[in-house]
């Protein structure tokens, strides 16, 4: 952790303001690495591993060199987690931690919430820039912009060689794509022109496509049990795999403002509007054999779709699973059967299709 | 519903069963628009334009009374929805979704003209937008701006400086969305909003709020408690609903005065009173009977729930020359207040030393995922402040998982190991 670091815990703050301001974005992501100081202090079943292990950093001091801690207000669960870290501090639970700022951008359909959004990304600008004794210009921004639109063209070129059929793995190219949010631009377009030439130059893969909706996921361990069975994900719904990229910002008189406008449409998480996830969800569905639903235990919001999209993949006639286990866990054998019988059908399926 | 010793009590029961009578026929028979709302919407601003109100909380709590709760939420399992999911802001969306599963109280809920909620949790956005589209009516969201300051002691700041209890782009922004609703209101209605009527409906919240005060007071300072904690919640439930209005203020001061003759007169819930409990967290509604099942036995008596210390903490606003921002102020951080540090741990230590009380029961929600927040720093802010805590397990509204034998049996024991030592 460098001093220059401002910590997230989703990729909904714009990494074009933090580079703009001199710094580096850092998300903390879900992991199998236990979280012995967090569980004490956070109830079960609300935080995603993501903010455990954001917390146990904090509780254990791996964050106290951090320029900011940035939570945006992804989720509730991220919410609580800043209105956590903070009462933290306050009681001093833990005195070795870097200070914490609520990013508030909020995404509903109001009139009045892109006033409201443009604020507080100049609050954040603000923050940032007092923080690293730099405050850039709009040319500064525009530049940022200019420089993430060039890696998010190469993220999608990358994202496009999974379909229609793939030819890399759903667990190989997660972190290629993810890695988009928190490599330097300039770096990531060489890193990820390269493996896009590699990748091309192979053959496709075969075995039916997957994606994955429900809960994003912001690892690939989930990846790699569905492929254990012989299908490929070849889409997520979410930001960090097929959503890493998502649509250019665009650059004009008011960089502050495309930021804001480009993060609150396209911010994938709990409190994305529905209509657009399902708009979202459709232009996918044509081109996957199974779609597999995972809605870890502290999902609170997307199991709340399942009813609608179960009949959406049925009258497609698209296999199906629904897996409620956290995805940093081993999955356990009931849900390795039930992979196993969704990549089967879908599977049979593939082959009536293509005689 | 465990015995009633108030007539308060049976009058505001009465009350609102003629008040959702009036409203099916109004509906029905009137063709007149109603709304239904998430419960931390300002009822007030539908009145105004005489539009009513149903609370989505208050027809949960109903339908879990009435027994019909597991039958509703047999069908949402049934069609895949699953048990972690909040079923507290969704059995009203069930009752309704799953119609045919269950026998919904008084005839069940008509077509309203319009949904409102606060999207403050995660997931009231996606049950409000599923039962808009199940009745076909449109969804007003009241976004729910986060707070990054909190200062202390917000039950007292809350009366005078509210201004300075919300961050000011907060304040803006939840002003600028209720002048939206009042324009849609007025748009539904054909009536146009009246500013002053707002101040005068306010400066009578404020009247009615005082009046819980004084009772609050009354329960805090009696020798022992003059009225149980359901009767309590009974009361102020059907004056919160519709308050500000003449009845509502009517019937305060009949609960208060009742209350006080109670205690002039040495009359206890539970005479012989040996241990007074707080309840925290959201009402037990399908087994309301174990909020009196200690008395015989312990002579314990819950003598405190936020559902009428609310009231006054929460909603009393003086300094109406803006009645749109100060009900804006109000709005803002209902959650804040219950549920989140430091503000819910801090008002329930205060709220406890204010009534004495020996021991609480924390609720710790089954799937209620934005109450559940925030309890452990309440648990701990108690017992630091020498106050036993007993977490209870237990979903509001879902009588299927509840071991009513064992969580007396666990609040016996707690009594008897932690609290009457």
């Amino acid at each position: 952790m460098r001093e220059s670091h401002v910590v997230t815990s989703w990729p909904s703050v714009p990494v074009e303001i933090v580079r703009a301001a001199g710094l580096y974005p850092l998300i903390i992501r879900g992991a199998a690495r236990p979280t012995p100081a967090a569980d004490v202090l956070l109830e079960p079943g609300i935080f995603p591993s993501r903010l455990r292990q954001l917390v146990e950093d904090a509780l254990t001091g791996r964050l106290a060199h951090a320029a900011r801690v940035v939570i945006p207000r992804t989720s509730d669960a991220d919410y609580k987690c800043f209105l956590y870290l903070r009462e933290f501090v306050r009681r001093g639970v833990t005195t070795a931690f870097a200070p914490v700022v609520l990013f508030d951008l909020l995404q509903s359909r109001g009139p009045d919430v892109p006033a409201y959004d443009l604020a507080r990304v100049h609050a954040l600008l603000g923050e940032l820039s007092s923080v690293s004794g730099r405050t850039p210009t709009a040319d500064d921004l525009r530049g940022e912009i200019s420089r993430a639109n060039t890696a998010r063209a190469v993220a999608r070129r990358l994202a496009e060689l999974r379909r229609p059929v793939p030819r890399v793995s759903g667990a190989e190219v997660l972190p290629l794509l993810a890695a988009f949010w928190e490599m330097e631009p300039d770096r990531y377009v060489e890193t990820a022109t390269e493996a896009a030439r590699r990748i091309t130059a192979r053959p496709r893969l075969a075995g039916p496509r997957v994606l994955l909706a429900g809960a994003p996921v912001d690892g690939h361990s989930l990846h790699e049990a569905i492929e254990s069975h012989g299908a490929v994900v070849v889409a997520e719904v979410g930001p960090w795999g097929s959503g890493a990229a998502g649509d250019d910002v665009r650059i004009d008189d008011d960089p502050v403002a495309a930021l804001a406008d480009k993060y609150r449409a396209d911010s994938i998480g709990a409190r994305t509007p529905v209509d657009s996830l399902r708009r979202l969800l459709q232009t996918m569905l044509d081109e996957v054999d199974a779609v597999v639903v995972s809605l870890p235990p502290d999902d609170a919001v997307f199991g709340w779709d399942c009813p609608a999209l179960r009949d959406v993949l049925q009258a497609r006639r698209l296999p199906h699973v629904c897996l409620r286990e956290d995805p940093y866990e081993t999955p356990t054998p009931a849900d390795h059967a039930a992979l196993d019988a969704m990549v089967t059908a879908a599977s049979r399926m593939q082959e009536a299709r293509h005689g | 519903m465990a015995d009633r010793q108030l007539e308060a009590t049976r009058a505001a029961s009465a009350f609102q069963k003629q008040w959702f009578a009036d409203l099916r026929r109004r509906v029905f028979d009137d063709r007149q628009p109603y709304a239904l709302i998430q419960a931390d919407v300002p009822f007030e601003l539908f009145d105004l334009v005489d539009i009513p109100a149903v609370s989505n909380q208050w027809w949960a709590a109903i339908v879990a009374a009435k027994r019909q709760a597991p039958n509703f939420l047999d069908a949402m399992d049934a069609d895949g929805l699953h048990r972690d999911l909040c079923r507290y802001c969704s059995l009203g969306y069930a009752s309704t979704r799953y119609a045919a599963a269950g026998d919904a109280p008084w005839g069940g809920l008509p077509t309203p003209r319009l949904l409102c909620a606060r999207l403050t949790c995660d997931c009231i956005h996606r049950v409000f937008e599923l039962w808009a589209d199940r009745f076909g009516a449109e969804l007003f969201e009241i976004d729910h701006p986060g707070a990054g300051d909190l200062p202390p002691r917000w039950w007292d700041l809350g009366r005078y400086r509210w201004r300075e209890l919300v961050e000011p782009h907060r304040l803006a922004f939840v002003v600028s969305t209720l002048e939206r609703l009042v324009s849609r209101l007025e748009a539904i209605s054909g009536r146009a909003f009246d500013r002053d009527a707002l101040r005068q409906r306010l400066e009578l919240v404020n009247q009615q709020e005082e009046v819980f005060d004084a009772v609050r007071g009354l329960i805090a300072t009696a020798p022992e408690c003059p009225v149980r904690m359901t009767e309590q919640i009974t009361n102020v439930m059907a004056t919160q609903w519709v308050r500000g209005s003449q009845w509502a203020l009517a019937h305060a001061r009949a609960f208060h005065d009742e209350v006080k003759r109670r205690v002039d007169d040495g009359v206890a819930a539970c005479p012989g009173e040996r241990a007074r409990l707080m309840w925290i967290g959201a009402g037990l509604w399908h087994d309301t009977g174990f909020y009196t099942a200690f008395e015989p036995s312990h002579r314990a008596v819950f003598v405190w729930s936020m559902y009428l210390a609310f009231g006054p903490d929460g909603y009393i606003r003086y300094g109406l020359d803006d009645p749109m921002a100060a009900l804006a102020s109000r709005t803002a951080s209902f959650n804040e207040y219950l549920h989140n540090p430091p503000w819910a741990a801090e008002w329930s230590v205060h709220q406890a030393r204010q009534h004495r009380i020996d021991g609480a029961l924390v609720l710790r929600p089954r799937s209620m995922k934005p109450a559940a927040t925030g309890r452990l720093f309440i648990e701990r802010a108690l017992e630091d402040a020498g106050i036993p805590v007993l977490p209870i397990e237990a979903d509001v509204v879902d009588a299927r998982g509840w071991d009513a034998d064992g969580a007396r049996a666990s609040v016996r024991s707690f009594l008897e190991t932690r609290v009457l030592r």
